[in-house]
């Protein structure tokens, strides 16, 4: 049977306890500590990163929410901006004020960068002025986006007057 | 103790305790610190698989956060594009009512008696044509108008067959470019 066990001598007994400790001591230091170190700045890193994507990821949403209303209160001038002008439904158009309408291209010109301005000459005969001011009014609820422009001529003959003007066309599609 | 001229070994009454390399102590002793080294081993391989965890989660949070960003940027060209086109739209549609309201004035301003045979609107003029029964009617009932809205406004008269007048009035506005540089 080992005996050592019932004769501990006290002094080699310290010695042991001393060299356990000064084991764990060193690893404890030398491994764990550097390692925990580098788990917290890692964390400390994560925990930034999370907050800034969480920060990017609310503003996006908020952008996307400003982009859909800006969409649903202007989906008419959105409507109307990708509209193909058509020189057919212009007339028609033009027609349920005045008589005799014809269209003429004047210059098709950039404007802002994105859209196609048409200018288009209009020749037309009405009867009354206020048959004009209802087709002004009347351009603003358009399926196309129109101005109309000068310059502007008008002469009376007998009972009915020509007119011709300028509209402008901004299209979107002609720029694609 | 000698027999036969040998030396004969006097037996032991005890048993002869088995020597060990480590005593029970050490083995105790080895096994703790063993047993340390292992824990305390398994303990870091845990902290640096978590460690590693959390730095692969920022590598692909850094993506994701990229490509949020992109996303907001193409989000922010959209808002503006729309905003863009509503300015525009609405601009268009004032220009339109402008129109309409300046030519409801001017029609609005011609008196009976006066007949327009032609009118020729630009951005900044306006020449008007018509018969008028007397200079003084025109100058009275037409001109003074005429020239408050006008900066410059000049009306030649021809005197007809039947003693009216055909009048021929050309008005101007100094654009706005051209007084900025005055």
């Amino acid at each position: 049977m080992d005996k050592s066990m019932e004769k501990i001598d006290s002094v080699k007994f310290l010695i042991y306890l001393l060299v356990f400790i000064l084991i764990t001591l060193f690893m404890v230091l030398f491994l764990i500590v550097p390692t925990i170190k580098d788990y917290r700045s890692s964390m400390g890193v994560y925990k930034t990163v999370l907050v800034q994507k969480l920060s990017v990821e609310s503003l996006l949403k908020e952008k996307k929410k400003e982009l859909l209303d800006l969409r649903t209160e202007n989906k008419r001038v959105i409507a109307s901006f990708m509209h193909t002008f058509t020189t057919k439904n212009f007339i028609a158009y033009a027609g349920t004020f005045f008589n005799a309408v014809s269209l003429v291209e004047v210059e098709k010109k950039g404007y802002k960068d994105e859209f196609r301005e048409y200018q288009l000459r209009v020749s037309s005969q009405l009867k009354s002025p206020t048959k004009f001011y209802d087709f002004l009014e009347g351009l603003n609820r358009y399926e196309n986006i129109v101005q109309a422009d000068f310059p502007i001529h008008m002469e009376s003959n007998s009972s009915i007057i020509k007119s011709s003007f300028t509209i402008k066309v901004y299209d979107l599609n002609a720029t694609r | 103790m000698k027999r036969d001229g040998k030396v004969s070994m006097r037996l032991s009454f005890i048993a002869p305790r088995k020597k060990h390399f480590f005593s029970m102590f050490t083995k105790i002793w080895l096994i703790f610190i063993a047993l340390v080294i292992v824990l305390l081993s398994i303990f870091n391989v845990f902290v640096l698989f978590k460690t590693l965890e959390y730095k692969s989660s920022v590598v692909n949070l850094e993506s994701q956060r990229k490509s949020l960003a992109s996303t907001i940027e193409e989000t922010d060209k959209k808002i503006r594009f729309i905003v863009r086109q509503k300015a525009i739209a609405e601009e268009i549609y004032a220009n339109n009512i402008i129109l309409k309201d300046s030519m409801k004035n001017l029609f609005d301003l011609v008196p009976d008696q006066i007949t327009l045979n032609k009118v020729l609107m630009k951005k900044y003029s306006l020449i008007i044509y018509g018969v008028t029964p007397t200079k003084d009617t025109f100058n009275s009932l037409l001109a003074a108008p005429l020239k408050s809205i006008f900066h410059t406004s000049k009306t030649v008269f021809y005197l007809t067959q039947d003693g009216w007048y055909n009048f021929v009035s050309t008005n101007k506005i100094i654009s706005p470019d051209k007084l900025e540089e005055q």
